[in-house]
């Protein structure tokens, strides 16, 4: 009978020398692998830091103050609709409930910066003149991201329900505010690569071409090993 | 195959030509007829036919493993074909689209897995030299039982990765032709059934390498013209898209050109596309993690996959064809989120409205106001995808039902007439029963095919990495291991079903989150490999000398040991 030890295969303890070399081979480009894809997401998780955009630092700075006294000056209001606006227009981001508590808060902005005898525009059904009141009142003008802006009020504004900004929408404001306005950047994100973002650069191309070539390394090395040892692979 | 490449290609530049006759439709986003996208897409159907009639299967091998004659180049284009699904031509940039960096994980394990793969596995599969991934088990692990498992499962996991694939046809027979969707699928599934049945894997591979050059071509095009249109590196967009990317990061002021509505290609600062792990996508780094590394392990564990290694006539020639597979496909991977950034700046108005995810791909190109035709050759790309998927996975999961179940478990004395009878109607059955499935219209085409991958991951994979690596590991240990990575999966599914329709289990949230369907093989698949190795150590019964011998010789090379 044949001494089983003699066929044990085992990766971890390689019998002859050209299993020797396979291994060695395959745990050095496993281990490179490994920490080329794994080890820079544990990078980005351990340097991620929440860094807010320009709009959330601008609602935050105002945001007090419009709570506590509904009737705040028109500048506040003005920095309320504009930061509103920023989260309203990333669109497919925005789940539809919070497009929704969005827009009364915009439309609720934009309506009490106006005297009350003149708000009755936006308390019907928005049209056209609405738009263009809605625009001036914020200062938005046609160029640059304002225009965007601009091109977003038609979908933003809605019929004003209230002169008060209820308190479901004063408790949720800012929350939804921070969800859309605050992301995970280091400096590997803000770095910048070929013009992308370097971490995302890494990520969707880097990662690929690495591993074609330790593919290729793997697919030339073991056809040279097998050469060495004469292992002549049946068809 | 090159004569086949000619004269389709000479026909579709012939179409480009006639452009203007056909200029219809460009900025319909829904479903319409449209007659040149409608007219490219018959002569592909047509061609995949008639390829498949002159490669007719003659004998069980051809329709296994097409002969084991394909060349290391054309099994690598096959490989590539056979990969890049709909999920791949629409759903990873569909995903992108909508979860930004996330998507980048759909990327990332697709491809990584190949590495796993070509190191662990591709060249001793082919020296062990058999039919499909349960015939290795089966083999291996001396078992009948196992076998028949292990065929079992590759019928299951090729079902459920077929049904996404049936979607993404139907999405783009309903975009082409502008029919009702269940006759999209019907339609679809027809034209695909009709080769396969013919052809077997002969055809299947040939159709592949030729859907090949179908996918990439149709797929690049559009992008050299976004990127021209819009002012971005055309000369190779797969780089010059890093600025779109940024441009979608920090924002891009109106004046850099109009899109096909009319809209100023223009968008608000949106970091959350590109930053990692963003809080307004609702994913986190785990899910991330949990995704890639479950998709890399179900990569290296799908049976349709595995099964391309028995095509070739070496393991030399397995080997590289993986290295060509990879490189092939990576060309498509390099540019699918290409697609997603100027999808996300050429939807940003209000006006276009809610897109469906998984047509964003063609949706981008519609709004960027390319050629009609362009968009209808991108259109009947994807439909080539997934039918080089579909077709790959109808044979595997036939092979599995004919093969494995009914000639090496119910009837080994079938003579090869009737084992050919019963691969046809394994497929046929296949077929259908996706089609029935297909047309219930289940969600996210990449969010489908992931649960074949953690399944996969979870049962396939272990059994091959042990299998191959250590002879200790025995008929105990993988059907320990296999029941293991069955609990984890079962556990996983169940969890998910109740969640789908709104009823609680003991820990709902948790299992849910940490054990979602799409990545559960984060946990199964270590697990079921460490309860492989214990079973096995703790069993009596020991793999016997014969094929502990054949594998130290005829795998690893062990009769050469200088001892």
């Amino acid at each position: 009978m044949p001494n089983t030890e003699e066929y044990n295969v085992n990766f971890f303890k390689p019998l002859s020398d050209h299993a020797k070399t396979n291994k060695k081979l395959i745990s050095t480009l496993a281990i490179i692998w490994f920490f080329a894809v794994f080890g820079f997401q544990a990078l980005l998780i351990l340097f991620n830091e929440p860094t807010p955009e320009k709009a959330y630092t601008s609602f935050t700075a105002i945001w007090p103050s419009v709570v506590e006294n509904q009737e705040s000056s028109i500048q506040d209001k003005q920095i309320l609709s504009r930061s509103v606006l920023s989260v309203l227009g990333k669109n497919i981001a925005v789940k539809d409930d919070h497009k929704n508590i969005l827009k009364e808060t915009l439309t609720w902005s934009v309506m009490t910066m106006l005297h009350d005898s003149l708000r009755d525009t936006f308390r019907s059904e928005p049209n056209k003149e609405t738009f263009v009141a809605a625009a001036s009142l914020i200062g938005l003008n046609n160029e640059g991201f304002d225009k965007i802006m601009v091109d977003l009020l038609p979908f933003s504004i809605v019929k004003a329900s209230s002169d008060e900004l209820n308190d479901d929408i004063k408790n949720a404001l800012p929350d939804i505010m921070e969800l859309y306005l605050v992301h995970n950047q280091n400096a590997l994100t803000d770095f910048n690569f070929l013009g992308f973002p370097f971490h995302y650069w890494y990520t969707a191309q880097f990662l690929l071409i690495l591993f074609v070539v330790l593919c290729l390394i793997y697919a030339v090395v073991i056809d040279r090993t097998n050469k060495k040892f004469n292992f002549v692979e049946e068809s | 195959m090159s004569r086949y490449i000619k004269s389709l290609l000479s026909f579709l530049f012939l179409l480009l030509a006639t452009n203007t006759l056909f200029a219809q439709s460009a900025t319909q986003l829904e479903g319409e007829f449209k007659l040149g996208p409608a007219i490219i897409l018959i002569i592909l159907l047509i061609t995949f036919v008639m390829v498949g009639i002159f490669n007719r299967a003659k004998d069980t091998s051809d329709y296994w493993a097409a002969g084991r004659k394909i060349s290391p180049v054309g099994a690598g284009m096959a490989i590539a074909s056979n990969w890049m699904s709909a999920a791949s031509f629409l759903g990873m940039a569909a995903v992108m689209y909508g979860s930004g960096y996330h998507g980048l994980s759909y990327v990332v394990g697709w491809t990584g897995g190949y590495v796993l793969l070509l190191i662990l596995m591709a060249g001793q599969i082919r020296r062990y030299g058999k039919y499909t991934a349960a015939d290795f088990i089966g083999d291996r692990y001396y078992s009948k039982g196992l076998r028949g498992f292990g065929a079992g499962l590759a019928i299951f996991i090729s079902f459920s990765y077929c049904v996404g694939q049936f979607a993404g046809i139907g999405l783009m027979f309903k975009w082409i032709l502008g029919i009702d969707y269940t006759w999209a699928v019907l339609i679809g599934a027809s034209v695909v059934l009709t080769y396969t049945l013919i052809s077997g894997m002969l055809g299947v591979t040939k159709n592949m390498q030729i859907q090949y050059v179908i996918i990439i071509i149709s797929f690049v095009i559009p992008l050299f013209i976004l990127c021209y249109k819009f002012g971005y590196f055309a000369f190779f967009p797969q780089m010059g898209y890093g600025a779109v990317v940024s441009d979608v990061v920090n924002g891009i002021a109106p004046g850099k050109g109009i899109t096909a509505m009319g809209h100023d290609f223009a968008i608000l600062p949106s970091p959350e596309f590109a930053m990692p792990w963003d809080p307004a996508t609702g994913q986190t780094a785990f899910q991330w993690i949990a995704i890639c590394f479950s998709l890399m392990i179900g990569t290296a564990g799908l049976p349709h996959v595995i099964q391309r290694f028995y095509v070739v006539p070496r393991a030399h020639d397995a080997r590289w064809s993986v290295v060509w597979g990879l490189f092939f496909i990576c060309i498509l991977y390099w540019s699918a989120p290409v697609y997603s950034a100027f999808g996300k700046i050429l939807s940003a108005s209000p006006e276009v409205g809610k897109l469906a995810k998984d047509a964003i791909v063609v949706y981008t190109a519609q709004l960027g106001d390319l050629f009609p035709l362009i968009i209808g050759f991108l259109a009947a790309g994807a439909v080539s995808a997934a039918f080089s998927t579909v077709s790959g996975l109808l044979v595997a999961g036939a092979s599995a039902f004919s093969h494995d179940l009914y000639f090496k478990v119910i009837n080994p004395d079938a003579t090869e007439q009737k084992q050919m009878l019963m691969a046809r109607l394994g497929t046929i059955l296949m077929a259908a029963g996706v089609a029935v499935i297909a047309l219930l219209n289940l969600g996210l085409i990449a969010q489908l095919v992931a649960v074949a991958f953690s399944l996969a991951g979870c049962t396939i994979f272990p059994l091959f990495l042990l299998g191959i690596w250590w002879s200790g590991s025995n008929r105990t240990g993988a059907w320990a291991g296999l029941f293991a990575g069955g609990g984890v999966s079962l556990i996983a599914l169940i969890y998910f079903i109740v969640g789908k329709y709104g009823g609680g289990l003991p820990g709902q949230e948790f299992v849910s989150y940490y054990l979602n369907a799409w990545y559960f093989a984060w946990l199964g698949a270590p697990l079921a490999i460490i309860v492989n190795i214990v079973a096995s150590k703790l069993s009596k019964n020991k793999t016997p000398v014969e094929i502990q011998k054949f594998l130290a010789e005829k795998v690893h090379n062990y009769k050469l040991t200088e001892k």
